[in-house]
């Protein structure tokens, strides 16, 4: 399990990242966690990989215009104990599933993204949240919606000479509650299914609600049927049964995995999707309801 | 390629293949096999170090990602006099090992954790979420994770 | 020393293990070594059409590659078990004409880098024309042979007669169980490793992670020709083994041959794909079970049928299923016992006793089917299993398999892990939430018989003119402390401080002969065996001490490593300079030995999802004599968990093409510590009777005891009448599936 032979550059900012790029068979290192995964066994054989860990700025990580926005070099490790709101929250409680602290102190949110694991948290995450991703290439740089960026299992929009520079994830109103409910078999387990949920209401009605499906179809699933149950009404926790039953019946698209038939996978779905919506239920401020 | 690394301490400057993962390199070229492989692709822990104070799989990173970087491995837990470091300590006292092939991995894993928040033993949730990352096929874990507590307390 | 039996030392071997300082195969430094690295095959079965290997000798870097046919006079992997089955279908080093597994080693490459001799693997060639794929071995028994004109079936063991008809027809109640042994990986965290280095005139030293050196070296020097002497084995540090390190595999084989044709040290480590991919495979087995009884819950009669999937070749692996079957009848006096066995090929990668090494599968077959028999009736599990148990005055108990249990107290470990756990209050408790619509609870129980020991091993101790001793062993610790318990042992016959005692062991060129360390012999055979040669020596020195002085034997004592006799006083260190050497040397066959114990345990289906939480584990064992508490314990934790790892989580899966489904660990998974349930761990102590020492095997347990306890609190918490759907691993959606079908029912 030892990597097959690549040339190797550092690049000292995101024009020379892209600059490598475009010489073709390049992959990209930032966190490598999946990256050098694949290399060890010999399943990735690129010619030649760009190191992006000591690019300037590519670490950061703060709010513009009411939009987080995310580089290429932040870890999964840094969104544990994140501010802004309801947003952070979401985002560390997810946090905490994606692998373990060692991992998570080297693979980063972009590199999840660009990766595309079909049980990936992230991918999910930033569909849900209508996340914008902006794709650097030669030519200049690309915003692409998260809904249009995943075309498949370790598929994306993305170019081999594009690099993923940013992704920007607009606030969560104050007030939203937030959860997150994944089922795998051991700790050390990717996802057999999670999802996600972030709920605003105002009046006592639902005013925004937001459902998120991980490694439920063959790329991540925003799951409107879930929503649509929810949406403008009043905010009804017995409703939530009914959403989940709405995104096993109309969001999801299992496969079959090792340990879960499609049925189950639905019914899991439906569980999961109730679950998450009641936290974020429970997460609410007294007066949001 | 031409790569400097400090480890424990102490200076190594390297010629290595880029593809050649850390692990390789603080075994072979730094001589330093106290550094175990176990799997290759980041679930076993074994090859746990510490790169500039942080726990990370060494099968997961390369060496020439490393230039400059300060590492820590097993080989430099223990005081500049030799004496045992709280958690070699520790895992001896509390039989944390049986064939020891694991040890190393568990044993970077916490001492950067415990370095950076040495009160994390005081939250059982955050101490099984640490001790997560890593596998042992002897001990079945509980005595590692008395271990990490006792060190926790004597360090 | 006083005192000393029972005493938790610390262990020796800690000191270097913590600081990185042990030396495992792959830390070995040998100049000019090379690096090996297999071109393997990827189809399950079919015929090797050709082999092409001169891009592989192209690559930069490589020294030499080999197939077959470049290594005509390579032997094939010698038979360890079962020799005749294994003859007829020999398992060569690098396959000849056909595959029969996928990772079956095809060709060698060999360069002084890893990198570079995978970069020359990937360089080969290799032509197969698929053959059908078998991976169900009731199918496979009666499908298209995998060696021409022979059956798949490679051995058929059977004990007992056939159960009479009359007797399943006039009983009061017949339970049939199906239940399947899933193929599992040992991953041990070191994997596979050897090392070869000729050292001139045609001799060699062979490193080998192992756990039964001097069989290893019988094997290759018989193999390839050599006297014994010739070959000289030494274990290192070894990173677990758990039975897939002793065997001689092909690799070993072709790694030698490589050595002897180039001149130059070779060395193997296996990564974790090959390991993953096996060989080793663990378990294994269709099991068929039906047993009768009457309506007070009395059994009449067992019956045990086991199709055992033994992979593509028959070798260690065709043992388990025998192992199997001499431990069929469990804990309970059955008027009527009958198994029967097959060994059947198929095309998966060959298996090998993993801890456990049958007895886990026995216990899980007769556990699983009692239980199931008490619940038909209506009856507690636990007075069902009273009712049956074989009676302590019933010692020595010989069994229709052919075993003589040397002495238990079944009733006794039940009752402790009965009360440990709470058995009352959960059966109220489970109830009360039977009442509430609560979630369901269960709770389960097994008492396992198992088989510790076999054979004999060699011991010595000798006496320094430094004041020290050496103890040697012919058994090999793959991580069980033996430098520790070992000395314990003799330092409590010498009457001195055991940091005066040093273990010898794991050195073919150390120690004249051994057998090694599977079974859990270790403590209960070599342990015995160094207690006995111990008091050999004393014996010896006290003859010398009476010679010396010119008094009679009887008369002089020996105390704490001094010899007296009237007024005169020795220490043996000075009985050495005044006469020479001082070594005793015991070769010792005590038979084998049957620990016992109960397990309980409590868990919850988690109604919506079907995740299994167990609430409670209760292990209580009996492992007669324990010389090392520190040790056994540790042994019976790592046990429980692996059992847990069987229970809930592991499986090796292959496709229907006959490739394996999982490729690392984040697919094959094994418990973390998130995974560790409530344990608590007892024990009770029947001595074993025949030894002095009163040890028996200790270690295997908790694989044996866990998962028929954690599968039968899964069944009671469903309630399932019919309990074939749960198979292990009880995965969420196994218990799930199984929980829909018993309501559909």
């Amino acid at each position: 399990m030892k990597p097959a032979a690549f040339d190797y550059v550092v690049a000292h900012s995101a024009g020379e990242a892209v600059a490598a790029l475009a010489g073709g068979d390049t992959q990209v290192l930032a966190g490598g966690q999946s990256l050098i995964l694949e290399l060890n066994y010999r399943a990735a054989r690129p010619a030649r990989l760009v190191d992006i860990n000591r690019v300037p700025g590519f670490d950061h990580l703060g709010v513009t215009d009411a939009a987080l926005r995310v580089g290429p070099l932040v870890r999964h490790s840094a969104f544990a104990d994140l501010d802004h709101g309801p947003l952070g929250t979401l985002l560390g409680r997810v946090a905490h599933h994606i692998a373990h602290p060692p991992v998570r102190a080297r693979g980063t949110m972009l590199g999840s993204l660009a990766y595309a694991h079909p049980a990936a948290e992230w991918p999910a995450v930033v569909t849900t949240l209508d996340g914008r991703l902006v794709l650097t290439g030669g030519a200049g740089a690309r915003t692409v919606a998260a809904a249009d960026f995943f075309t498949g299992p370790f598929g994306t929009v993305r170019r081999p000479d594009e690099l993923l520079t940013e992704v920007r994830l607009a606030l969560l109103p104050v007030g939203t509650g937030v959860g997150f409910a994944e089922h795998r078999r051991t700790h050390a387990s990717f996802a057999q299914l999670a999802a996600l949920a972030a709920l605003t209401v105002r009046g006592g009605r639902v005013d925004e609600v937001r459902v998120g499906l991980v490694n439920a179809a063959d790329r991540p699933v925003r799951a409107r049927a879930a929503e649509r149950v929810l949406l403008d009404r009043p905010l009804d926790p017995a409703a939530f049964a009914e959403a989940g039953q709405a995104a096993a019946a109309e969001d999801a698209d299992p496969r079959p995995q090792p340990y879960a038939g499609t049925a189950y996978q639905r019914h899991a779905v439906a569980v999961l999707v109730r679950r998450a919506l009641d936290a974020a239920h429970r997460d609410l401020a007294p007066t949001g309801g | 390629m031409r790569v400097s690394l400090t480890v424990n301490d102490r200076r190594h400057d390297l010629d290595v293949e880029p593809r050649r993962t850390l692990a390789d390199a603080l075994r072979d070229d730094c001589g330093l096999t106290g550094t175990h492989i176990g799997c290759e692709h980041g679930v076993c822990g074994a090859c746990t170090v510490l790169v500039d104070g942080v726990a990370v799989r060494s099968c997961l990173m390369l060496a020439v990602q490393c230039d400059g970087a300060g590492v820590r491995t097993v080989e430099g837990l223990a005081g500049p006099d030799g004496a045992a470091h709280p958690l070699q300590e520790a895992f001896c006292a509390e039989h944390a090992l049986q064939c020891g092939f694991c040890t190393p991995g568990f044993l970077m894993l916490a001492a950067g954790a415990l370095e950076s928040d040495p009160g994390l033993v005081r939250d059982p949730e955050r101490l099984r979420e640490l001790l997560t990352s890593n596998l042992c096929r002897c001990t079945g874990y509980e005595a590692i994770r008395r271990a990490v507590i006792r060190a926790a307390a004597t360090g | 020393m006083p005192g000393l039996i029972g005493a938790r030392l610390r262990r020796r071997e800690d000191e270097r293990l913590v600081r990185g300082a042990g030396r495992f195969l792959a830390d070995l430094r040998v100049r000019r070594c090379l690096e090996a690295v297999f071109v393997r095959s990827d189809t399950a079965h079919g015929w090797l059409r050709g082999v092409r290997l001169d891009g592989v000798r192209s690559v930069p870097g490589v020294v030499a590659a080999f197939a077959a046919a470049d290594f005509p006079d390579v032997p094939v992997t010698p038979p360890m078990m079962d020799p005749q089955s294994a003859r007829d279908r020999p398992w060569p080093a690098l396959a000849t004409d056909r595959v029969r597994h996928v990772g079956q080693p095809i060709a060698v490459v060999l360069a002084a880098d890893r990198y570079v001799a995978e970069d020359g693997r990937d360089a080969a060639g290799v032509d197969i024309e698929p053959l059908p794929v078998l991976l169900d071995p009731t199918e496979a028994a009666g499908g298209a042979p995998l060696f021409e004109g022979l059956s798949n079936v490679a051995d058929v063991k059977e004990f007992g007669a056939p159960v009479d008809e009359a007797v399943w027809r006039d009983a009061a109640v017949v339970v049939e169980g199906s239940y399947r042994q899933q193929l599992m990986a040992h991953t041990s965290l070191e994997p596979r490793a050897v090392l070869v280095r000729p050292d001139g005139g045609d001799r060699f030293t062979v490193w080998c992670s192992h756990q039964a050196p001097h069989r290893l070296r019988r094997d290759l020097a018989g193999a390839f020709g050599l006297a014994e002497e010739r070959v000289r084995v030494i274990v290192p540090d070894v990173g677990g083994a758990f039975g897939g390190k002793s065997e001689t595999y092909p690799e070993y084989l072709a790694v030698f041959a490589a050595a002897r044709r180039l001149d130059r040290p070779v060395r193997w480590l296996e990564d974790r794909a090959e390991a993953l991919t096996g060989p080793p495979h663990g378990r294994g087995q269709h099991q068929r079970t039906r047993m009768a009884a009457t309506a007070d819950g009395r059994i009449l009669a067992y019956e045990l049928l086991i199709d055992a999937d033994i992979g593509g070749y028959p070798h260690t692996g065709a043992f388990v299923p025998l192992a199997t079957s001499m431990m069929a009848n469990g804990a309970y006096v059955i008027p009527r016992l009958h198994v029967r066995t097959r060994a059947v090929l198929t095309t998966t990668a060959p298996t090998a006793p993993y801890r456990g090494a049958g007895r886990p599968e026995a216990a899980s077959a007769i556990e699983r089917t009692v239980d199931l028999l008490a619940h038909r009736l209506g009856l507690d599990p636990a007075e069902l299993r009273r009712r049956n148990f074989i009676q302590p005055d019933a010692f020595p108990y010989p069994t229709v398999t052919g075993y003589t249990y040397d002495s238990g107290d079944y009733p006794a470990a039940l009752d402790v892990a009965l009360r440990t756990i709470g058995y009352d209050g959960w059966r109220a408790e489970q109830a009360r939430w039977r009442g509430t619509g609560g979630a369901p609870l269960g709770i389960g129980l097994c008492t396992y018989v198992e088989r510790s020991g076999a054979g004999e091993e060699f011991a010595a101790v000798e006496a320094c003119p430094d004041g020290t001793f050496v103890a040697v062993s012919g058994c090999c610790s793959t991580g069980q402390g033996h430098e520790t318990s070992f000395p314990q042992v003799v330092a409590s016959v010498l009457g001195v401080a055991p940091e005066r005692i040093r273990l010898v062991e794991r050195d073919t060129a150390a120690v004249p002969k051994g057998i090694g360390s599977y079974a859990s012999r270790s403590m209960q055979t070599g342990g015995a065996a160094l207690q006995r040669a111990a008091g050999k020596l004393v014996d010896e020195a006290r003859r010398r001490a009476g010679e010396l002085w010119g008094r009679p034997v009887r008369e002089v004592e020996h105390h704490a490593g001094t010899l007296s006799s009237g007024g005169h006083r020795l220490p043996l260190e000075e009985l050495v300079a005044a006469t020479g050497a001082l070594r005793a040397e015991e070769t010792y066959a005590p038979p084998e030995a049957f620990p016992f114990g109960a397990y309980a345990a409590i868990v919850e289906v988690e109604p919506e999802l079907g995740e299994v939480r167990v609430l409670r584990l209760v292990a209580v064992d009996d492992y007669g004599v324990v010389v090392n508490p520190l040790i056994v314990e540790g042994q019976g934790h790592g046990s429980a968990v692996q059992g847990l790892g069987q229970a809930l989580f592991e499986e090796f899966r292959y496709a229907a093409d006959g490739r394996p489904e999982q490729r690392g660990l984040l697919d094959y998974l094994l418990p973390t510590v998130s995974e560790l349930p409530p344990m608590t761990f007892e024990e009770t102590c029947t001595p074993n009777p025949n030894t002095p020492l009163g040890a028996k095997g200790a270690g295997e347990a908790g694989c044996i005891g866990v998962p028929p306890a954690l599968v039968n609190a899964v069944a009671d918490a469903l309630q399932l009448d019919e309990r074939d759907a749960l198979q292990m691993p009880l995965t969420p959606y196994t218990c799930w599936s199984a929980a829909r079908a018993g309501a559909a029912r």
